[in-house]
């Protein structure tokens, strides 16, 4: 009897805890419909169109060294790139990661490029995979436009977690008020990619602090990185008041209220905003240890 | 976090429900609409398979097929004789068949197959009903004595003055003669036996009992005629069956004194003829012998397509000549959508697309469930495959889709070949699945498992096939076909079901899962 009524009491409570916990039907019917307008969504989703609305309301952004946005355009493109070092170019509506080259340096001799691996890239190959994004391989659509940027330096909190690419800082928004945030950090298990699903780690940021106080990796709570055996608590973030600050004015550069801001650390240009999301994800959470529920009902009171 | 529209959607809900409901009890309660015809009827599908020895000499085979009437419908009925003719006639109520042939070899054989739906039927004696005093003269011929129907022996007339059945109202003395049949031990079948070896033994087959009862009937004063026929089960059998009619007030009221049916013929009873006649007789020494093969299938019944007529789909489709199957698959798509929306929403679980699983549960209607999966498992593998062969030729996305759609093309045929060859006859069909659906299937596989990896898709794939299936349960139940095809306003319902679920905020089953560290209780 006493271990039905148990049971009981844990269902009662499993039942009072769900409302804090946000499943995918109450983020896209209470946050993202009437956050954000569907004819909006190409804001977000084509990173070109975003990085011109952030430029003009003066939200720090990767430099754009060039946009192609045609056929016709590919010889100047390369013409533009040649002695160019540190550049990486992406396709403006790619998903995961596809169709993006990071580039390292440039040998005069040989007249190429060399990736970041050291693989060299000529400036044949590098025209190709430029039509390739343009007729939209990596889109799955008919175009697409291939932009090139400025290639970042992590700031060294964030190169001492992943060396070889980029830790992003994701910052959930409701109407311009940060709501929740964690640190992306690539592994070498999850092939460079800052894919929770498939081995990446996720640390939560307090956002009052900008401390990190809790880590996960493959649903598991960790205090160590699995492969370098790096601390990852109370890491204190680099420029964590001008990465909300950035947050925030990139959520109110766009017509969408609800959004996912991604943010890398310059080592010299400080806080600059990569990409906004328009369904953020939900793993959040789980890094968290916390639903999204009370702090949106937070929000929404300071809104 | 207020959800808006809040008594918009509610509005909407209660006004199709409204509606559905109001259509629902009209059709009922103005229309005659019987809510019970939606449940299907069973057809038989019975073969006499016939075979003997001609030794190269003249083969005559004499039998009885079934004819139409109140208590069974046959239809679609096809003969493959090996050379005979088949020549038909009416004797009488029997509807006669005799195949003969010349030089007919040994090893010969005669399938005659027709289909039969059948309905029970049962009849109310009133009690005070007396025996009336003279029958017309075609009726008065059932009173007579025949060779094995002794009528007039001095030991049935001692039975008849025994049990006194030859006095009172027409049921009692019915009631009397059945009561002393149903009696007698029965016995498994062995040969014929006449009215009066039942009567001194004490125990008969259904021959037996049945002679018995009509020549008590007969000596009692009611018509009475002997009934042959079988019942109806699925599987192969050599027996047959015989029961008896009596008169009653202009009809032929059926008995089965072996099985105990009192003045009703169940479902299950085919009728083949009427009279003491034997159901095969044929040429001397040809080694005959014959089997009756019955199978079972379940079919809308027909008095819901006679009474459904409020808006005649179904009429239409007859007319127009389109076949039921396209019908039905086309009303219980919205129906098939709602489950895969259930499970999408509700339980969490990933498919690919919205629409596939239910599209590739219609499908499966021509090859059944299991192979309706093999199918999919196949193309999905084969595709995959040349997709995965095609990536390093990085070509755009509809030239891809278009060499995906030969490479369906090419697995349904090998499919349907290689079935042939193993003798598989359902998967020969795969070829009748959508080519289309097939490969957006396999295409959204490959995907996933390019941007997701390899548990993720299969994942997805395991989750298409299991809902596919749960698809096909539902959207193949006959009695929700037919109520669909009926009762098309509960189609509303399902609109309705989809409105809530469309505003339903609620946690899907697989995120109490994911989100299980945040919903337990902290120490």
């Amino acid at each position: 009897m006493t271990g039905l009524s148990a049971l009981r009491a844990r269902a009662r409570a499993l039942l009072a805890r769900r409302g804090a916990v946000v499943g995918i039907n109450r983020r896209n019917l209470a946050l993202v419909y009437p956050n954000n307008a569907r004819n909006d969504y190409p804001l977000a989703d084509d990173k070109l169109l975003a990085k011109e609305l952030f430029v003009a309301a003066g939200v720090p952004v990767p430099e754009t060294l060039a946009v192609c946005d045609g056929l016709f355009a590919v010889p100047a493109t390369i013409e533009a790139l040649r002695g160019q070092r540190d550049f990486v170019v992406k396709p403006a509506n790619g998903s995961g990661g596809g169709g993006i080259l990071v580039v390292g340096g440039w040998e005069a001799g040989r007249s190429c490029w060399l990736l970041a691996g050291g693989v060299p890239l000529s400036p044949v190959t590098l025209g190709r995979h430029l039509a390739d994004i343009v007729f939209g391989v990596h889109s799955n659509q008919l175009e697409d436009r291939a932009f090139v940027e400025r290639r970042i330096v992590p700031h060294a909190l964030f190169s001492s977690l992943w060396a070889d690419g980029l830790c992003d800082i994701r910052v959930i928004t409701l109407r311009s008020v940060p709501v929740m945030s964690m640190i992306r950090v690539p592994t070498a298990e999850s092939g460079g990619r800052a894919n929770l699903h498939q081995g990446g780690l996720g640390i939560a940021v307090d956002l009052a602090t900008g401390r990190t106080f809790r880590a996960l990796h493959h649903g598991r709570a960790i205090e160590r990185h699995p492969e370098s055996g790096a601390p990852l608590l109370g890491l204190e973030l680099p420029a964590w008041p001008e990465v909300l600050e950035v947050s925030r004015r990139a959520a109110r550069a766009v017509p969408l209220g609800y959004l996912g801001v991604d943010v890398v650390v310059d080592r010299d240009r400080g806080p600059l905003v990569l990409e906004i999301n328009v369904r953020p994800g939900l793993e959040i959470q789980n890094v968290n240890g916390a639903g999204l529920g009370p702090a949106i009902a937070r929000a929404e009171g300071t809104a | 976090m207020q959800l808006s529209h809040h008594g918009k959607v509610a509005l909407t809900i209660t006004a199709l429900v409204g509606v559905a409901l109001g259509l629902v009890s009209y059709k009922v309660s103005r229309l005659g609409y019987s809510l019970a015809d939606v449940l299907p009827a069973t057809q038989y599908e019975l073969t006499y398979a016939l075979s003997f020895d001609g030794h190269g000499g003249d083969v005559r085979v004499r039998s009885f097929l079934p004819t139409s009437g109140a208590h069974q419908t046959v239809s679609d009925e096809r003969d493959v004789s090996s050379g005979l003719h088949l020549a038909q006639a009416m004797e009488g109520a029997n509807r006669v068949a005799t195949w003969t042939g010349a030089e007919v070899r040994d090893g010969s054989e005669i399938r005659h197959t027709f289909k039969v739906l059948a309905r029970r039927v049962s009849y109310d004696i009133p009690p005070e009903l007396p025996v009336p005093e003279s029958y017309p003269p075609s009726v008065a011929a059932y009173l007579r004595p025949e060779k094995a129907i002794q009528v007039d022996a001095p030991e049935i007339g001692a039975t008849v003055e025994r049990i006194r059945s030859a006095e009172g109202p027409l049921l009692e003395r019915l009631r009397k003669i059945y009561d002393l049949t149903v009696a007698l031990t029965p016995r498994p079948f062995k040969g014929t036996t006449d009215a009066l070896t039942a009567l001194r033994l004490g125990e008969a087959s259904c021959n037996g009992k049945s002679r018995l009862f009509v020549a008590l009937a007969r000596a009692s004063g009611i018509p009475a005629r002997l009934v042959g026929g079988l019942i109806m089960q699925p599987g192969a059998k050599r027996t047959s069956h015989q029961w008896v009619e009596a008169w009653v007030a202009g009809h032929w009221v059926p008995f089965c004194p072996l099985n105990r049916h009192f003045a009703e013929l169940p479902e299950r009873y085919l009728v083949l003829y009427y009279g003491d006649e034997s159901l095969f007789t044929h040429t001397k020494d040809i080694n005959f012998d014959y089997r009756f093969e019955t199978r079972s299938a379940l079919v809308p019944s027909p008095r819901a397509k006679a009474s459904f007529t409020f808006v005649d789909v179904w009429g239409l489709f007859d007319r127009l000549n389109l076949p039921f199957s396209l019908l039905r698959t086309i009303l219980m798509l919205p129906v098939g959508a709602l489950v895969v929306v259930l499970f999408r929403n509700v339980v969490g679980m990933p498919t690919f697309g919205t629409f596939l699983p239910a599209l590739l549960a219609a499908a499966a209607g021509e090859t059944g469930a299991v192979f309706g999966v093999v199918a999919v498992v196949i193309t999905v593998a084969v595709v995959a495959a040349v997709r995965w062969g095609m990536q390093r030729l990085e070509l755009l996305h509809s030239p891809t889709l278009a060499i995906l759609l030969a490479a369906v093309v090419f697995s349904l045929l090998t499919t349907t070949l290689l079935a042939d060859r193993l003798g598989i006859a359902p998967l020969t069909r795969v070829t009748l699945f959508p080519i289309a659906v097939l490969a957006i299937c396999a295409e959204r596989f490959y995907l996933s498992l390019t941007e997701h990896g390899g548990r993720a898709a299969g994942k997805e794939l395991a989750g298409t096939l299991l809902v596919m299936l749960a698809c096909y349960i539902l959207m193949n139940s006959l009695a929700l076909q037919v109520l669909v095809i009926g009762f098309p306003e509960v189609l509303f319902l399902v609109v309705a079901a989809n409105v809530y679920l469309g505003r339903w905020v609620g946690m899907r089953l697989s995120e109490y899962r994911r989100f299980r560290g945040l919903l337990r209780v902290t120490p």
